[in-house]
């Protein structure tokens, strides 16, 4: 594979240029679902189940059925005569076989679980219709704690298992319990990660029109996965792929919560083939707390052997992780990345995991920006335990650990392999930036006076762009590949599209200047176009931090084979027998003549008129036009690495955490825009502190959703944040192209660890250590008073 | 429920509607007026994504009913601009310091501080986070969004902004 063009150094690639999608943003002419105007549209909204578990009696509409502009009101039986049940059943041992109906039919399996959808000719009336709706519901026992749920005598949430342990598997290598039992010193520690949501500020929503006479459906839906949604509801819905159109238009954030076909989207297409017509639904704010996609709630314990220096020389990892009631991704997804990955920059020979996934009766979760983010919590609150039980210092403990530059490529003890990163010069930079040794003398100055600041370090190597080879060895469906094509028009405009679909990161700026580096454009000339599976090639969709490798990795390698075609028929029209001497430069062809480059007269306008319009004059054999596609497959996986520091202050009256500084010293190799890739980084990270301080989806014993409003779900506002500073220090991956290696959520792995350590060390003198997220105010207090 | 014929005077422009009088002003401008740059994001007044100016001042309109704001003059985010039909300060600003990444959030905050940029023409950071609080975005971290509005108000002040913080 060519990674670099040789020629030149990069233009368009690290160009810091404002993005070319905020001009429609910024003047109120965005087109997110709601503002897609379909005249005639239906209104479709859902009766929820107020219990968390409980057998659905009888359901009776006769009332709502009669108000004037109800159009109807469908079931869970309506829907199974139309779609087919989701199965989820990969071939992975130890993975249970789940299946779920479109709608439930017989009960329900969490607060806010679909019972009965309405349509009617208006949002309001739908919606006043549904207050007239009698369900009959006998309540069942809920499971709402994922260890007792393992008890025989738990009630099941799927009845079709014999257990709610729904995923568990083990991994070992071979002389790990050998290590650990000829050990003098095992450290414990334990990681308990509290539930979330994703929150797009845009909820989700869809619009179906179906065109009876071409039996096609077109599908409007805010999807981070155009393709793969396209042929799920295809499949599900019995109709072809190529009966369905899936545009995904402006999407107000997705963050994981859009990959997924939800039920209450596949049951709006449904009707609106039943109907004939266009039905849409806008999910409010309640329904998305409540029931689009929960994340993260897992309980995990380390066992650390180690010698007297602090040397790791055994870990093992026990994760049990609450998946809620239902299936959207198979139940090892998650938490599986998590035990492959865990070690990140630290050696470790002997490692052994067992990661249980246990049903509950919650909302169903799924992948949220950096599913796999508690490793670094686990990994750097485990170097600090080690610190604190030897008394060390804990970067004595890390320096002691980290894996050097002349020891990568280093594979990992779960088999994945680490390459072209640098944490231990990223850690070794941001200490002497912050002045490591004068904070600590200051910190015990500080104790002194009744002052009680903390400092936090994480070092992060973050799983990037998971290519299908990583799937493969994880035993996880799916393919890591993207495509996209280039089409250059007999103007010598150039459009190019990708597979993937974008969120807000972006895409159309970086895309652009990934296919402008490779076929030497200007990325202003450079019209992208994704989001839509009947212009856009298809592809995996946008998840994983792989917007840049797999994404413009493959934009850039589409520009530059566009190239390859440009100059050859260059070389065709200048009458020389080779285009080896030519490059593509700004939209002009040049020439290399001893050594010298220089512009010719050629232009890719005059390349492509006669590309299409005179292709007499094409090399032998060549096909008129000029369009390229490419599809790749990336390595199985890609790594960038961060280093953060987040020094805090903690009230010890108050519980309040407040930051004194944040520094983050990253490598993410190359940028294909600086701009994006901070603002990436900086919503990463506040993500990761917000998870950490903030957010807390809450269920009472009864399964209750107590957080169902932004009054009662907290992110942070602007005014609880911290400045964030960034430096680089990149290096680029040699295995992709351009060495472009991805950076989108180790900003979250960043802050979760950070944040945890550095509210710990504050607190050491109250002999506490945070082993419990969300750190809110009142759980600090908790833990103080019970010190004093 | 029995709807009621109203006039709301909407960037300068009066648009005659037909309204149940529980209809939210944020629906009437997106469903009636046809202006969908006013995005919903709670329907609860928490996040601020639905922000328009009431007289010059502020208001949630996913918490105002359309019948309460007849005979106001209503701004929203399409009437927001610069000299030339170009963009004004702060949308200039937002551009440049990437102060916005999907967008959604985006008209709220920038009404806001439009309104508030004429009140405050020097904001110190910590005034500019306390009124930023009012709007929640997902994405940025509110980093840029800040450096936006710090260059956009220096920009007003007629001061060349220097570079970014």
């Amino acid at each position: 594979m060519e990674h670099t063009k040789g020629k030149n150094d990069f233009t368009a690639l690290g160009k810091r240029m404002p993005r070319t999608e905020d001009h429609r943003l910024l003047t109120g002419h965005g087109r997110y679902i709601d503002d897609i105007d379909v005249p005639g549209a239906l209104h479709a909204c859902f009766i929820r189940s107020p219990y968390a578990h409980a057998s659905i009696l009888s359901i009776n509409s006769t009332e709502a059925e009669d108000m004037p502009g109800v159009i109807g009101i469908f079931t869970g039986k309506d829907l199974a005569e139309w779609t087919t049940s989701l199965r989820m059943a990969p071939s992975i041992e130890g993975v249970k076989p789940v299946e779920m109906t479109t709608l439930p039919i017989d009960k329900v399996r969490f607060h806010g679980d679909l019972v009965a959808c309405i349509v009617a000719t208006d949002r309001y009336i739908a919606e006043d219709a549904l207050e007239l709706v009698e369900v009959d519901y006998e309540p069942l026992d809920p499971v709402t704690n994922m260890f007792k749920a393992q008890d025989a005598g738990s009630a099941l949430v799927d009845e079709t298992l014999d257990t709610n342990l729904v995923s568990h598997q083990t991994f070992a290598t071979p002389d790990v319990e050998k290590v650990m039992a000829g050990t003098d010193r095992m450290i414990e520690t334990n990681f308990s990660e509290h539930r979330q949501t994703h929150l797009p500020i845009e909820t989700r929503g869809i619009i179906a029109e179906w065109d009876a006479g071409r039996e096609h459906l077109r599908i409007h839906v805010g999807t981070q996965a155009a393709h793969p949604y396209r042929t799920a509801i295809a499949g599900r819905m019995k109709l072809s792929e190529s009966q369905v159109t899936v545009i995904s238009p402006d999407v107000g954030g997705g963050f994981g919560q859009k990959i997924a076909l939800y039920r209450e989207e596949l049951t709006v297409a449904a009707l609106a083939r039943h109907l004939k017509c266009a039905v849409r639904w806008r999910e409010d704010r309640f329904e998305n707390l409540l029931a689009a996609s929960h994340a993260r709630e897992d309980w995990v314990r380390t066992r650390a052997a180690v010698d007297e220096n602090g040397k790791l020389k055994a870990l093992s990892l026990e994760i049990v992780e609450d998946f809620g009631g239902y299936c959207f991704y198979p139940a090892n997804y998650l938490a599986r990345v998590i035990a492959m990955i865990l070690s990140g920059p630290y050696k470790l020979d002997h490692y052994a995991f067992d990661v249980k996934v246990v049903l509950t009766n919650k909302c169903g979760n799924g992948p949220m920006r950096a599913p796999m983010a508690i490793t670094s919590w686990i990994m750097e609150g485990t170097m600090d335990a080690i610190a604190r039980d030897l008394n060390l210092d804990p970067v004595d403990v890390r320096r002691i650990n980290m894996i050097r530059e002349d020891e990568f490529p280093y594979q990992m003890a779960s088999g994945e392999t680490l390459e072209d990163i640098n944490p231990f010069e990223t850690m070794e930079k941001g200490l002497s930036i912050i002045g490591y040794e004068e904070l600590r003398s200051a910190q015990a100055a500080d104790r002194e006076r009744g002052i009680y600041r903390g400092i936090g370090i994480c070092n992060v190597v973050e799983s990037t762009t998971y290519g299908s080879k990583f799937y493969k060895s994880a035993g996880i469906p799916g393919s890591g590949h993207e495509s996209a094509w280039v089409k250059i028009e007999p103007s010598g405009a150039v459009r190019g599209a990708v597979g993937i679909s974008a969120t807000g990161q972006g895409y159309e700026t970086a895309f652009a200047q990934a296919i402008a580096e490779g076929l030497g454009v200007d990325p202003l000339e450079v019209k992208i176009e994704i989001g839509n599976t009947d212009i856009a090639p298809y592809g995996m969709g946008s998840r994983g931090a792989r917007g840049g490798t797999a994404g413009g990795g493959t934009a850039y390698l589409a520009g530059l084979e566009a190239q390859k075609k440009v100059l050859a028929i260059a070389a065709k029209m200048l009458a020389l027998n080779t285009a080896d001497q030519l490059c593509m430069k700004e939209g002009k062809v040049w020439r290399c003549i001893k050594d010298d480059w220089t512009e010719t007269e050629l232009t890719l306008a005059d390349i492509a008129r006669t590309a299409y319009l005179d292709p007499t004059k094409l090399p032998d054999g060549m096909e008129p036009g000029l369009e390229v596609h490419k599809a790749y497959d990336p390595p199985p996986m890609t790594y960038s690495n961060s280093s953060h520091f987040c020094q805090v202050s903690v009230n010890i009256n108050t519980g309040e955490v407040t930051f004194d500084r944040y520094l983050i010293v990253e490598n993410c190799g190359t940028v294909i825009n600086p701009l994006i890739v901070e603002g990436q980084q900086h919503g990463a990270t506040i993500m990761g502190i917000s998870g950490t301080l903030f957010e807390h989806v809450v269920y009472d014993e009864n399964g209750q959703n107590l957080t169902g409003s932004l009054a009662d779900y907290l992110i942070p506002t602007a005014a609880d944040v911290p400045e964030l500073e960034i430096v680089h220090m990149h290096t680029p991956n040699k295995r992709t192209p351009a060495g472009i290696k991805g950076m989108a959520e180790g900003g979250v792995m960043g802050a979760i660890g950070a944040v945890s350590n550095a509210v710990s060390d504050a607190l050491a003198p109250f002999g506490i250590t945070i082993d419990k997220h969300p750190i809110t105010p009142d759980a600090l207090r908790a833990l103080l008073r019970n010190k004093s | 429920m029995k709807k009621v014929a109203i006039t709301l005077n909407i960037n300068n422009r009066d648009v005659d509607m037909l309204v149940e009088p529980r209809k939210l002003l944020s629906d009437a401008i997106r469903e009636d007026a046809r202006l969908t740059g006013t995005h919903v994001g709670c329907e609860h007044g928490v996040c601020g994504a639905c922000t328009v100016l009431v007289d010059g001042k502020p208001q949630r309109s996913c918490l105002t009913f359309a019948v309460q704001t007849q005979g106001k003059a209503i701004t929203t985010i399409e009437a927001v601009k610069g000299n030339n039909d170009g963009y004004s300060a702060l949308q200039q600003a937002l551009h440049e310091e990437h102060g916005l990444q999907c967008g959604f959030c985006t008209p709220g905050i920038i009404v806001t501080f439009e309104a508030y940029l004429k009140e405050n023409t020097n904001p110190t950071e910590d005034e500019i986070r306390d009124v930023l609080s009012g709007n929640l975005c997902r994405c940025t971290g509110y980093q840029n969004i800040i450096r936006a509005i710090q260059k956009a108000a220096a920009v007003m002040r007629g001061e060349t902004p220097g570079a970014a913080k």
